[in-house]
This record gives structure tokens, C-alpha cells and sequence, in this order.
């Protein structure tokens, strides 16, 4: 999940809801426009609908929303008009959220297995037995060592919950899936300049560089960037370019799609920075003031990195690159964005660092129409709250990653494997590793099926997902619409406040997070002798939101809790215009953001008790507050030393390069002529595993072939249809190819949220041959409607594990696979993956750990550290 | 994955094409019956095509309203304040209504053995029973944005095959009566020929048109509904019967009769691929 | 002289009269689908049959290659066919607004409308539904006209994140529909058939609009589908 603890905590005060600046004038004749939105009504009675505001979360955006009840039924979904960043819209998805809810092979009361782990048996328990049981496992767990209590989250939006319920327990053994998300990208950020991601002012800016993220489909943050970038190329007439393997549907609709080969868009990034610095296009200021390094070391360092030498590695031209880094450095304002497509490779972590040198190269930080820090708000947590855990837990912290502060949590079934931790008690919530991790089945079904490695696992969840149907219990939590949770995301330039409140009583004997892990504790620790007792100290979920809101300083005074159940987001801006679509003040004029935010200056108040160091870092405890520049104390930027660190001296600490660097795959420069790179990706009407049972999503995209170019369609032999196997070193699957021009001949996409084999019965298309409503959900009726049959084919059992030995991300678009016509023995949906193999991978990828042999040998340019033995041990985990 | 992601369907299904073909031969055999009040050789046919007529009108009118989705709401159509006289279905609702309903007392008075009221019922029952594939045409040519349906021959070319069909048929009621059959050897041959004279132009026209028309011409020219269209309705099922009929053999009882089947599969197979023809394209759009 | 005849039911510039129009600006569109799904849930929409549903091409030679899309609805035409062969008045034209309507509890499900729409905006609902019990009658978009008429734009202009949908009264000079509409170039979809549709585009290219050679050589990927409704989906 996206962490931003830093940009909350040191831009807090960035969040004065106040600081709109006017613009452009208001138009005065005005028509009487229709509302975009606020209210709805029956289309049958015209009856009003009951709104009651919300946070989306189809996916991890968390939009603003309104849900509509009518009949204590919620018919309908619509973006929040009040909300800053959604203006009013939803997506595809969050447009059928209510389908979590009313899945009609959705989990209503608390299930055990019978029979053995994975055979599909299950008995209807009451909470007071499951609860029971839980506690027995867990009293005996914490006898032998709390650390054997694992807990592994993928959506976190608890607002930390999940954390106090482990710190608790005592147990450090918490595993996110920022791995298997976009860790690199956080961690070839972070030492920068602090933050783990960039808003870019996409509505504002003239000059786009897009690298691999898809905006319009997916990425943080789809619908409030995809708002903004169509405002930014309609009426701000702004340049978009993408670099991305194939045609996404944001490189489809940008001014240039510029297909690169898999992993290289770091070399493109330095190459652009060596025509910008060769031609002397930087903005040397700006260099001089708020980096590391000079003008000077910067030109020197980029000299190597020629566009012809970018484009032997990547494909791209070098005459493009040169066009588009001069475009680049000279239409101002202009803004990156990356997402996933450069920071999911080995190395992804430099690739990460070598785009973001761009903007910083050229100025465009924190201005109008540039590339600005995250903002975001924090609130407080109820009180007392739990230490933590008093030792650390070997697979949550991995020595041999010492730089992968978001975890490494693909690699852990192979840790567990070679008993790096032991687990007695294992719960997983909203995360189906089982289907979203490299290897999926091969590997976590491996895992979790083996009750020497997991003994009791309790999974938390709504749905029979994949890791639902290995667990032993399934504990039935509620869907979004039925929860309460705190909000915030950095999704546009005004921080802001939200909630999640229950739109409907939660459905069946549901109960949601807060409440479910209360009541463990409480069974746990019945009399709080255990001491546990006193943390989970609330009557309900609104309750515990209490103490969250009513005291943030503001939004108390608006009302708190209260404020917030009204109108679902603080603070509010202004109001949606529905001659403009965009969030106005009182007078008409668009509200705009806050920029330059490094350059706040620090209040007297703030320089009491400071001192000025000599690199002008303004110390305050032993902590910088802020850096003086020409005689100012300025905030500057959420580093340790309140500067942006071109070179990160801590990453030369392991051997690795400080300065930004390209690392080619070591296994794509010796791929052979028929081996091809897979890739998998997100499309815009799905969710990872969560989606294929929501029928309006299903019903658009159901199947995902494997696309090809059509020139090498054409050397394969493969024409749109056929059947084709799909093979990589740990496994093939069979699936159909889909042949076009929308992508680079050496790529073959596979995209993610279909070829489900649990999920329920939409998700495997087992509706004929199942009943509705097995776990106490009504059935709907619609489903007789369904009329596909093709489900689609998974692809990540195929896909081996890879961690970039800095960030710790899985190189999901590294794999290198053979493409061929399937035999006459392959079926559509054949999949076949080896555990042994993929213990192989892992091995393989962990010699590229800074502890490993052949990290020496990537960085040859490093001969002079001392190796794995100089680096005293760090505590991880630092943000 | 492809193109586009919707599909439609076609909204006037195969039923309707078999209505077509009823009600065609139900109106011609009317006809018929019709002309045995003025014409000697038609008399052996007043009383059998009559019949056949009337249940064929019968079986028609319910695979209208079976295929209806609100069967039961058919009455809407007799209702004065909604009908829609801008809709040639209304019209053709009203037809077929007004048909039965002379139909019914054409019976009546035959029974009776009253000839003037049956004959003025007969002319009556006529016209009516031609207003049926005129109306089935303009069924069809009113939709401007249908290729193949969309041209003024549609009302024409139905009242020729519906003579077609019906001739075939009352070739099997009419017996051994050599006259008679010499008569609708002729009716068929005419009409016959004016079948395939139209359907040429039509295929002319819809070949010259914009693309969505040359992609229906392609659609009706190859493949199943080619093999349908040109190899059965107008090489088997037109062209064939013309040439046996002008043969020497065509002029005897068996060779009518074979002429008679193939005619009858031939407009079957002329009405199914006009009627889908016209839809294919558009469910790509 | 007496007046030029022009269709009764026109409501294009009649004074006094409002007159709804959509525009949709493909330079906008992204090909979210957001609208789609909106406009389910706003009329509990039973699956294999939409009122809005965006297809798009992929045009163009790698790596000089685009994605068009192009959102599509009801034109709410202010001479629609469906209305004129409608035996029974099912469907009906609403004058103050312009709005294409059905009285579902008339409609006898002849199909003559859908026959004569040359849009494919029109449907029949299956008897299956959520919770709606208007089942196995002709439906399609109805501009949203009870949120409309309620001083709403319709949901899938809410949603549309592109912002490419914008709705209002092209009979009011200063709508946003109407400057648009006056100020750039618009098509409508299919003007040769004479339906007047007020749902103009931006940015269309009457090459992708218009049926193709594609049709004819359909992708195998798509037709495995195609064949699956065809064959699964009572219309
Ligand atoms: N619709 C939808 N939206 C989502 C989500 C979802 O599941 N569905 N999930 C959310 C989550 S968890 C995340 S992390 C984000 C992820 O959002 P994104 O990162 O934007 O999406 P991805 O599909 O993961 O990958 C982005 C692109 O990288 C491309 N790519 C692969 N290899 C390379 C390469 O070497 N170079 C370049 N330049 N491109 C490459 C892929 O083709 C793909 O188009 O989306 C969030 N939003
Ligand atoms: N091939 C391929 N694989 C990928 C990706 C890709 O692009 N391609 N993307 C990767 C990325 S970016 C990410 S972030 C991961 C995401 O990986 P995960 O976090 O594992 O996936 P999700 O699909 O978000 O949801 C996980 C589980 O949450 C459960 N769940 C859903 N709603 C609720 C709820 O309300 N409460 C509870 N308790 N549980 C709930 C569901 O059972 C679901 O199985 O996937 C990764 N995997
Ligand atoms: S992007 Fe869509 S699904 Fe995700 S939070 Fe926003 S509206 Fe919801
Ligand atoms: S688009 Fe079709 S359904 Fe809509 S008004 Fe026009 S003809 Fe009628
Ligand atoms: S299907 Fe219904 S709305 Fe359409 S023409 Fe027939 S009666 Fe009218
Ligand atoms: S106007 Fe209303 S009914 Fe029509 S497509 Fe949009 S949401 Fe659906
Ligand atoms: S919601 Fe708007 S941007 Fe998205 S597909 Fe529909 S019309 Fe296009
Ligand atoms: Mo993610």
C-alpha cells in the first residue's frame, strides 16, 4: 500500500485549507446548467435517493463518493460534488462498488474448514467459536514467540488498525505487498527528496513525460489525474508523451506513444538529462540551491550517458531523445509521471531515481504546472495505544535488503520455506498473494497448504478468493460500504480528510476490521490481565472515528466526526461548477493549490532553540527542520538534511551506485532471438484479483489473450485467435493471442484480474453449475443474463520471482518467455508451474542482493567499497 | 479485445421471415379463391386455396403475436388512442385484422351458398389480401437505414413472391385440371421472372452503395448467406424453376410439381436472407 | 406563401421549448468506461444490453499507433424513426426538452423500433433483473430524463472523467452545449439518414464511425465472443 507517513507528518501544516489564490475571472452570462451531481432519483417513481457520502474503495484511490439507499438498498454510486480531487466523478470501477456488497457468493457468517486445506468443505460457526479458537492458537503462538503470529495485508486502510492490533499482540511479523506493488518506485524516490510519490500538476502543465504509468486505466490516482490531464491537453493544450511497452490506453490517447524496450526507460532518462545538460538547459538555480551536488558534478556524471548509447539499449532513437529533452527542458512549466512500467524491473529503483532527475534537473519542482510533493493530512490515534514489538522479526526486516524500507514480501514463502521465521499463527487480510504475487499458486498455494510451515491460518475477508479457500478459518469481514475508516490521500494538490462510514448495516453477521480484531483481543484477554485489553477500548466503529476527527485542529471546529458523516471530506474548497466541472471559490474563480512548498519559511517560532549548520541544515534536536538558502530558513524538502540528494550516500553505504545509473537486465542482453519479454498490466475496468466477480466489470472485459506485434505474429506464425503457449524458465500457460500493431515486437502483455480458479462463481463462470448464495448472500437475479464464456488465463504463476536488490520490488516485466503455437495436447487455461523452479528463481535473484556474489559485478564502478562485511547492520523499516 | 466491445442483436428474427412467407401465400391463395368468381378455370380451387389460405393466415397472425415479447399486449394494437398511423405495422396490423374479419365472413357467406356476397366478399378479401406483402414490404422499406429493405421495389417484390409462392401452392391443391395448371404455370413463370428481374436490380443497387450497403451485398453474395440468398433463393429457387417450367417437361404435372417445391423453398430462402440481410451490418456499428 | 413544412415534432430552435443535446469532445474521451457502469446502476441495466457503451479502434502502423474511441447513446433525434414506426406509441417524444421516451407498460415488443433506429440504441430488457420489474419490453437511453427534469445532469455526465460528455439546452445561446456546438466543429453520426441526432461529436473521424472493411473480417478474438452472445443472450 501507499505509505506517505513523511509527507503527512512534515506537510501537515501545508494543509491550511485556506490558501486558494484566485485566477481567471468568472464568466458572467451563464446559462442554467444541469447540476453535475449531488442528488439522484428513481428513474421509475423520480423519487429522491438518500445520499450518504463515503470513500471509495473499488480500488486504493479512495475517491470521494456518495452512495445512494433507497429501500435500505444502495442503488447507486457517484462521485463527491464537495471533493477536491474527485470533483464529483467515479470510475468505471467505483461506479460498481455495490457489487462488494451484494456479491452474491459473498461470506456472511464466520466459516471452518472441513476436511483438508483447499478441498472447498466448509461448516457454518457462530463468531463466539471462531473467536475461541483463534485465541486458543494465539495464547499458544505467544507463549512460544510472538513473532510467530504473522499478519500479511495487502489493502491496508485501517488506519492503523492492522497495526495495533500486531503491536498488541507484540509480534513484528507484519508483511505488506508494497513488493509486489510499486516499492521501487517509493525507495528510488524517498532518499531524494522524501516523499515515496510526486503529484504533477498535469492540469497545468504544458510539456507531460510519461513513464509507464497508465493514467487512464489505472496508476495513483486514475480518476482525479485522468481529470486533470484531459484539462491539461484540451484546454491547456499541454504535450503528452508515454513511454510504455504496448499501447495502453493512456498511450493511445497521447500526442506520442514511444514504445521502449522492457526495463530501459532509465537509460532514456539519462540520456534526455545528458542533451539537457550538454546543451545547457538546466536550471542551474535551481540545481545550485536544492541538491546535493553542482551544475558542475551533474554535467560531468552525465556525460556518459550518450543518446546513442540510450537508444542501443532501448530502441528509442536517439534523434527522439534529443527532440524530446530539448521539448522537455524548454516548454515550462512540464512534469514527469511514472508509475509502475520503469520501477518494476531488477534494478527498478534507478530507473525510478534516473526520471525524476528530470524535472528536478529543470526546475519544475513544486511550481505551477510542474512536479509537486505529495500532500496529505494525518490524524491522531486513540489513546493509549500498544508499544512496539519489542524484537524484530527476521522476514519483516531482511538483512540482506537493508534499502527496501517497503519490505520485501514476495520472497517471503521461500524464507518461511527455509525456516527463517516460524509461523504458528498466520492471518492474511485483503490479500490474495494466492493470485496477485509471482508464482500465485506455485507458490503461496505451496505455501499455505502446507501446515508444517503455516499451522492455523485465519483469513480475513468478504470473498472465497484464492487465499480464502487454503485458509482455516475465514473470518467474514465487511465490504467498504459497510465500514468506518479514517482518510486521506495525497490524490491532487489540496490535502484533505475522508471518511468511510456504513452506507447500510453491515449484511449477515459481517463484522468489519476494527471490530473483528477487537473482539480477538477481547477473547484473548477477557479480564485485560494480559494488559491487551486497555488498547481496543471502544464501543464501535464511529465511536473509535471519534477519536480519530474530533480534535484535528479545523475539523473540529467545523464539527469533527459529525462534519465529516455529512459531507464525507474536510476541508472543503468550494463548489462544483457545472459550467466548468471544476471545484470554484464564492466568486466564481477556479480555487487553485498551494505551490513551492520547500520554499515556506520557518516562523520564528520554528527557529527557537535551532541552530544553522554549516551546509545551512537548520537543526532542531538532532533533527533538520529546515535548510537556510541567501539568508531565508526555509522548510526545504523531507530529507535528512532538508535538500534534494542527487547522490544518495547511503545507497553507496551497500555498494550500490549513489548517483543516478542505468543497470541493464543481465538476462535481456543475452536473450535469445526467439525469447520474447512478458509483461502484465492493469486495464481500466479491473482490479487486481477483486473485480471479476463485480458483473458490469466482468461483463466489459472478461478475458485477457496475450498480445503480440503483428510482425512477430507473423515470424511466429500466430494469427489473432490461435491457440499459443506461453513459456518462461518456471512454467508455461496456454492462452489466445490477440496480434496488433499497439505493441513492441520483443513484448508479449498479459494482463491481470481474469483466469480466476476461486473468487466465486462469476469470477470462474461456474454459474450453471453452482448455486448463488452458498454463504449466506442473496442471489441475483441478472446473472441469468450472463452470456460469455471465457474467463481468461492468469498469468503469474509463469512469472518468477525477481527483487531489485535496492528496492526490493518484484520485476514483474522481466521475464523473458518463448512464444509458440500450442500443441495439439494444449487446452485453453492450461497453466503449469513448479515449485522447485521458482525456489531456483529466488535463489537466483538474491545473488543480486548487496550480499550476494554478483552484486560486485553489476557495479563495477563501485570497486572501491568494501564490500558486504563493511556495512554495520541497520535497523530496516526506517519509514 | 477487439474492435468493439458490444454486440447487438438483430432486432426482426428468422420468425419473421416465416411470416412473410405465410402470409404471402396466404394472401395469393385468397387470391385465387377470389378469382374463381370470375375465371371458370380457377373453380376447383375456391374452396381448398380458400381454406389453406385461411389457415395459413391463422398460423401467420400467431407467429406475429407469439413473437411479440408482451404477446398479450397485441390488443394494444386495437387501441384507438395509441395507434400510430405513421407506423406501417399499425397499418399492417389493422390489414391482417381486417382480412381475418372478411376471411371469416367470405367463409360464412360461402357457406351459405350466398354467390353475390361472396363474390363482393372475395374482391373485398382481395384487396386486402394484397395489402399484406405490400404492407410486409413497406414493413421493411420504411427503415431508411437498412440496406436492401430500404427501396420502393420492397412492397413490390413481396406481392410478386407472394404470388410466386401461392401459385406453387395451388398447384398442389389444383389437381389434375390441366387449365388450371396451365394458368398458374404462367402465374408463376411472370412472376417468377419479375421476382428475379427485381432481385437483380436490387443486388445492382445495393452493390453501388455506400459501404455499409457494399458490405451487405458482400455478406449476401458469399458464405452461408450467400449460399442461402444467391445459390438457393435465386439460382435454385428462381433462375431453376423458370428454366424447368419453359422446358417441356415443366409443362407437365411432374415437372410443375417440382418447379412448385423448388419455388417454394426458393422464397423461403429469398425471404430469410432479405429479411437478415438488411440487419447484419448495423449489429456491427 | 405558406410556411415550408418541416416535421411536427421537432423541437430544434422552437421558442419557449428547451431542447437537451449531449456533446460528446473525443479529444477528451479516455475510454474509462466510467459512463457505462454509471448508467447500470442508475437504471439497474440487466447485463448484455446497454444504454451507453464506448467502442474503440485501435488505428494506425507500429509504433505510429493511436487509440480512438467513441462513446455512443441514444441521439435523442429531434426526427427519430423509432418514434414515427412505433405502432402503438410506445415510443414518444417528449416536446419540452426533446427527450425520446418509452411507456414501457404499452410497449408490445414488436421491434420496429430497434429496426429503424440506425444507431443500435435500442434494446430489449431480458426478464431477468435486479430489482427492477420492467423486464421484456424495448428500453434505451433516456437521457436521464427524471434527473433532468429534476435539474441534474444525467449520470454518465456526472462520472465522465474525461469530461468529455457535456449536457444542456442547445435552445439557450449560452449554454456550454451551444457554444460548443456553435463555436467548433461537430458531427453527428450517421446525418445521411436524416434523424437530426442531438448528440454531437468532436473530433470524430468518419472513417472509424462509419462501418469498415473490419466488419467483414472480424478479429477471431472478438468473434468468440460475438458468437458466445449470440448464442447465450435472449434479445
Ligand atoms: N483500473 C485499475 N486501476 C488501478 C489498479 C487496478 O488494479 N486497476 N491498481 C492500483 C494499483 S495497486 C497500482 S500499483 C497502480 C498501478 O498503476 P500503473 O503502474 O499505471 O499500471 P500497471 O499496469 O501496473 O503498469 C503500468 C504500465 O507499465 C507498462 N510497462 C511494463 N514494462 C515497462 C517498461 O519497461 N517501461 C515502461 N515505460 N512501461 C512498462 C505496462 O505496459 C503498463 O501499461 O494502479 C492503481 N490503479
Ligand atoms: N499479473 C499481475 N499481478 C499483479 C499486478 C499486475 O499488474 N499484474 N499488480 C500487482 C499490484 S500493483 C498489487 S498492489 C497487488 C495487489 O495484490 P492484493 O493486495 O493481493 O490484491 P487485491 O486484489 O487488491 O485484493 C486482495 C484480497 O482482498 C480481499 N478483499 C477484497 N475486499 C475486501 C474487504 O473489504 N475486506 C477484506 N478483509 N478483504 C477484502 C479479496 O478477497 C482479495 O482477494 O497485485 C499485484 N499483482
Ligand atoms: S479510481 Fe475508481 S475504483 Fe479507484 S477509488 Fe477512484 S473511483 Fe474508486
Ligand atoms: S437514436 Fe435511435 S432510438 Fe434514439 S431517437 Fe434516434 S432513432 Fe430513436
Ligand atoms: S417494440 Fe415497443 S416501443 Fe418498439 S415499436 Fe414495438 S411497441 Fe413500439
Ligand atoms: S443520458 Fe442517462 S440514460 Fe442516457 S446513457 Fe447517459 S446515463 Fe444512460
Ligand atoms: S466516462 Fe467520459 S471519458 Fe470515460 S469513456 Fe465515458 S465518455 Fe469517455
Ligand atoms: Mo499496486
Amino acid at each position: 500500500m501507499l505509505n506517505f507517513k513523511i509527507t503527512r507528518r512534515a506537510f501537515l501544516q501545508a494543509s491550511a485549507a485556506t490558501t486558494a489564490a484566485a485566477a481567471a475571472s468568472p464568466k458572467l452570462l451563464r446559462a442554467m446548467e444541469t447540476e453535475l451531481g449531488g442528488k439522484d432519483f428513481n428513474p421509475v417513481g423520480y423519487s429522491e435517493r438518500k445520499a450518504i457520502p463515503i470513500t471509495c474503495h473499488v480500488c486504493n484511490i479512495q475517491d470521494g463518493a456518495l452512495a445512494y439507499v433507497e429501500n435500505g438498498r444502495i442503488v447507486k454510486l457517484e462521485g463527491n460534488p464537495e471533493h477536491v480531487s474527485t470533483r464529483g466523478r467515479l470510475c468505471a470501477k467505483g461506479n460498481s462498488g455495490m457489487w462488494y456488497s451484494y456479491d452474491p457468493d459473498r461470506i456472511l457468517y464466520p466459516l471452518k474448514r472441513v476436511g483438508a486445506r483447499g478441498e472447498g468443505k466448509w461448516k457454518r460457526i457462530t463468531w463466539d467459536e471462531a473467536l475461541t479458537e483463534i485465541a486458543q492458537k494465539l495464547d499458544a503462538a505467544l507463549k512460544q514467540d510472538p513473532n510467530s503470529i504473522m499478519l500479511k495485508y495487502g489493502r491496508n486502510r485501517s488506519g492503523g488498525v492492522v497495526d495495533r492490533f500486531m503491536n498488541t499482540l507484540g509480534s513484528a511479523t507484519v508483511m505488506n505487498h508494497t513488493s509486489v506493488c510499486e516499492s521501487s518506485k517509493k525507495v528510488g524516490m524517498e532518499p531524494t527528496w522524501g516523499p515515496d510519490i510526486e503529484t504533477p500538476d498535469f492540469a497545468n502543465a504544458k510539456y507531460i513525460l510519461n513513464f509507464g504509468s497508465n493514467i487512464m486505466e489505472a496508476a495513483y490516482f486514475h480518476n482525479p489525474y485522468s481529470q486533470r490531464l484531459a484539462d491539461g491537453m484540451a484546454d491547456n493544450k499541454a504535450k503528452l508523451v508515454t513511454f510504455d511497452v504496448r499501447l495502453s490506453n493512456t498511450a493511445g490517447r497521447s500526442d506520442e506513444w514511444i514504445p521502449v524496450f522492457p526495463g530501459t526507460d532509465g537509460a532514456v532518462a539519462l540520456a534526455l538529462g545528458h542533451v539537457i545538460l550538454r546543451d545547457d538547459l538546466q536550471d542551474s538555480d535551481f540545481i545550485e540551491t536544492w541538491t546535493n551536488v553542482t551544475v558542475a558534478e551533474l554535467k560531468e556524471h552525465y556525460q556518459q550517458f550518450t543518446p546513442e548509447w540510450a537508444e542501443k539499449l532501448s530502441g528509442v532513437p536517439a534523434a527522439t531523445i534529443e527532440r524530446i529533452a530539448r521539448e522537455f527542458a524548454t516548454t515550462k512549466p512540464a512534469t514527469t509521471y511514472t508509475y509502475r512500467g520503469p520501477a518494476k524491473h531488477l534494478y527498478g529503483s534507478y530507473n525510478e531515481k534516473a526520471t525524476m532527475m528530470l524535472p528536478i534537473m529543470t526546475g519544475n519542482i513544486e511550481v505551477r504546472g510542474g512536479y509537486c510533493m505529495p500532500r496529505g493530512m494525518g490524524w491522531p490515534q486513540p489513546q493509549p495505544e500498544p508499544p512496539k514489538p519489542a524484537k524484530p522479526s527476521w522476514i519483516a526486516d531482511h538483512p540482506d535488503y537493508p534499502l527496501a524500507h517497503h519490505k520485501v514480501s514476495h520472497l517471503t514463502p521461500f524464507w518461511i520455506a527455509e525456516g527463517k521465521q516460524k509461523i504458528n499463527v498466520y492471518f492474511s487480510y485483503q490479500d490474495n498473494a494466492v493470485y496477485t504475487n509471482p508464482g500465485s499458486d506455485a507458490v503461496w498455494g505451496k505455501l499455505y497448504r502446507d501446515e508444517k510451515l503455516i499451522p492455523f491460518y485465519v483469513c480475513m475477508t468478504p470473498f472465497m478468493g484464492e487465499e480464502a479457500t487454503l485458509a482455516d478459518i475465514i473470518l467474514p469481514d465487511c465490504p467498504y460500504l459497510e465500514r468506518w475508516e479514517p482518510e486521506s490521500m495525497p490524490n491532487s494538490l489540496w490535502p484533505w480528510l475522508g471518511i468511510r462510514q456504513p452506507v447500510i448495516k453491515s449484511l449477515g453477521e459481517s463484522r468489519e476490521n476494527r471490530i473483528m480484531m477487537r473482539d480477538i483481543i477481547h477473547k484473548l484477554d477477557p479480564d485485560g490481565k494480559r494488559g491487551m485489553k486497555k488498547y481496543w477500548d471502544f464501543k464501535d466503529g464511529e465511536d473509535y472515528m471519534r477519536h480519530h476527527f474530533d480534535n484535528v485542529p479545523g475539523l473540529k471546529e467545523a464539527g469533527g466526526l459529525n462534519f465529516l458523516k455529512k459531507h464525507g471530506v474536510w476541508p472543503i474548497y468550494g463548489k462544483l461548477d457545472p459550467a466548468t466541472g471544476k471545484i470554484v471559490d464564492k466568486t466564481g474563480r477556479e480555487i487553485q493549490p498551494e505551490y513551492g512548498l520547500h520554499k515556506k519559511e520557518l516562523s520564528a517560532a520554528d527557529m527557537t532553540g535551532a541552530v544553522v549548520e554549516k551546509n545551512g541544515a537548520i537543526m532542531k534536536n538532532g533533527k533538520a527542520v529546515g535548510v537556510q538558502r541567501k539568508g531565508k530558513n526555509y522548510a526545504g524538502f523531507p530529507t535528512h538534511d532538508r535538500i534534494i540528494n542527487v547522490r544518495v550516500d547511503e545507497w553507496a553505504e551497500y555498494g550500490f551506485n549513489p548517483m543516478p545509473t542505468f543497470k541493464q537486465i543481465p538476462w535481456h542482453r543475452t536473450m535469445r532471438d526467439d525469447e520474447m519479454i512478458l509483461t502484465t498490466y492493469k486495464i481500466n475496468v479491473h482490479k487486481q484479483s477483486r473485480t471479476s466477480a463485480v458483473k458490469w466489470l466482468a461483463e466489459i472485459m472478461h478475458s485477457n489473450p496475450v498480445w503480440l506485434n503483428t510482425e512477430t505474429g507473423k515470424k511466429l506464425g500466430i494469427k489473432t485467435g490461435d491457440l499459443v503457449r506461453v513459456e518462461s524458465a518456471v512454467g508455461y500457460l496456454v492462452t489466445k493471442a490477440y496480434v496488433f500493431e499497439g505493441i513492441h515486437p520483443k513484448v508479449a502483455a498479459i494482463s491481470t484480474a481474469f483466469g480466476h480458479w476461486a473468487y466465486g462463481r462469476l469470477a470462474q463462470l461456474k454459474l450453471k453449475t453452482e448455486k448463488g448464495g452458498a454463504w449466506g448472500a442473496q442471489d441475483d437475479p441478472d446473472l441469468n443474463n450472463v452470456w460469455w464464456e471465457d474467463k481468461g488465463v492468469h498469468p503469474n504463476q509463469i512469472i518468477p520471482v525477481v527483487a531489485d536488490p535496492i528496492g526490493g520490488s518484484q520485476g514483474w516485466y522481466d521475464t523473458v518467455v518463448k512464444v509458440t503455437k500450442a500443441g495439439p495436447n494444449d487446452k485453453y487455461g492450461d497453466v503449469k508451474a513448479s515449485w522447485e523452479k521458482h525456489v531456483e528463481a529466488f535463489k537466483e535473484t538474491m545473488r543480486y542482493a548487496y550480499t550476494g556474489d554478483l552484486h560486485r559485478k553489476m557495479h563495477p564502478e563501485m570497486a572501491s567499497w568494501g564490500g558486504p562485511g563493511s556495512v554495520k547492520h541497520k535497523e530496516g523499516g526506517g519509514h | 479485445m477487439g474492435d468493439f466491445n458490444i454486440f447487438h442483436h438483430m432486432p426482426w428474427s428468422s420468425t419473421y421471415s416465416i411470416y412473410f412467407f405465410v402470409i404471402g401465400i396466404s394472401s395469393a391463395l385468397f387470391f385465387f379463391s377470389m378469382l374463381s368468381w370470375f375465371r371458370q378455370e380457377f373453380e376447383p380451387l375456391r374452396k381448398s386455396a380458400f381454406y389453406v389460405s385461411f389457415a395459413l393466415m391463422v398460423v401467420g397472425g400467431l407467429l406475429l403475436i407469439v413473437d411479440l415479447s408482451q404477446p398479450l399486449r397485441f390488443l394494444n394494437m386495437l387501441n384507438p388512442s395509441y395507434l400510430n398511423f405513421t407506423s406501417p405495422l399499425a397499418w399492417g396490423g389493422m390489414n391482417l385484422l381486417s382480412f381475418g374479419a372478411v376471411s371469416a365472413a367470405y367463409y360464412w357467406m360461402m357457406r351459405k351458398n350466398d354467390e353475390t356476397d361472396s363474390r363482393r366478399l372475395a374482391v373485398l378479401g382481395s384487396i386486402l389480401a394484397l395489402g399484406l406483402p405490400v404492407y410486409t414490404g413497406f414493413d421493411l422499406t420504411v427503415h431508411q437505414n437498412r440496406p436492401v429493405w430500404n427501396t420502393p421495389l420492397m412492397p413490390i417484390l413481396f406481392v410478386a413472391m407472394s404470388l410466386l409462392s401461392g401459385a406453387a401452392v395451388a398447384s398442389f391443391l389444383a389437381g389434375t385440371h390441366e387449365k388450371l395448371l396451365a394458368m398458374l404455370r404462367r402465374f408463376m413463370l411472370w412472376s417468377a421472372g419479375a421476382v428475379g428481374v427485381m432481385l437483380v436490380s436490387l443486388l445492382g443497387t445495393t452493390a453501388y452503395g455506400g459501404v455499409g450497403q457494399e458490405l451487405t451485398f458482400m455478406f449476401m453474395t458469399t458464405g452461408t448467406l450467400g449460399t442461402i440468398f444467391i445459390g438457393v433463393g435465386m439460382l435454385l429457387g428462381t433462375a431453376a424453376p423458370i428454366a424447368l417450367l419453359l422446358a417441356p417437361f415443366g409443362k407437365q404435372q411432374q415437372g410443375m410439381m417440382i418447379a412448385a417445391v423448388l419455388i417454394l423453398v426458393g422464397g423461403m430462402a429469398l425471404r430469410y436472407s432479405i429479411l437478415v440481410g438488411g440487419q447484419i451490418v448495423q449489429t456491427y456499428f | 406563401m405558406s410556411e415550408l413544412r418541416t416535421s411536427s415534432i421537432e423541437t430544434r430552435g422552437k421558442p419557449g421549448l428547451k431542447r437537451y443535446a449531449m456533446v460528446i469532445d473525443l479529444r477528451r474521451c479516455i475510454g474509462c468506461d466510467a459512463c457505462m457502469t454509471a448508467c447500470k446502476a442508475e437504471f439497474d441495466v440487466p447485463l448484455g444490453v446497454f444504454r451507453t457503451w464506448v467502442p474503440y479502434k485501435v488505428v494506425g502502423v507500429y509504433p505510429t499507433v493511436r487509440k480512438h474511441f467513441m462513446p455512443r447513446l441514444c441521439n435523442h433525434c429531434d426526427d427519430p424513426p423509432c418514434v414515427r414506426s412505433c405502432p402503438v406509441g410506445a415510443t414518444y417524444k417528449v416536446e419540452d426538452g426533446g427527450f425520446v421516451l418509452q411507456h414501457y407498460d404499452r410497449c408490445i415488443g414488436c421491434k420496429a423500433c430497434m429496426a429503424s433506429c440506425p444507431y443500435n440504441a435500442r434494446f430489449m430488457l431480458p426478464k431477468s433483473r435486479t430489482y427492477t420489474d420492467i423486464t421484456h419490453v424495448v428500453d434505451k437511453c433516456t437521457f436521464c430524463h427524471h434527473r433532468v427534469t429534476q435539474g441534474l445532469a444525467p449520470a454518465c455526465v456526472v462520472t465522465c472523467i474525461g469530461r468529455a460528455r457535456i449536457f444542456g439546452d442547445i435552445n439557450d445561446p449560452s449554454s456550454e452545449v451551444s457554444k460548443l456546438v456553435s463555436t467548433l466543429p461537430t458531427q453527428v453520426l450517421r446525418p445521411e439518414e436524416g434523424t437530426k441526432p442531438h448528440v454531437f461529436y468532436i473530433g470524430v473521424d468518419r472513417n472509424l464511425s462509419e462501418p469498415s472493411r473490419a466488419i467483414y473480417n472480424p478479429l477471431d478474438v472478438l468473434e468468440e465472443d460475438r458468437r458466445a452472445f449470440n448464442k447465450n443472450h435472449k434479445g
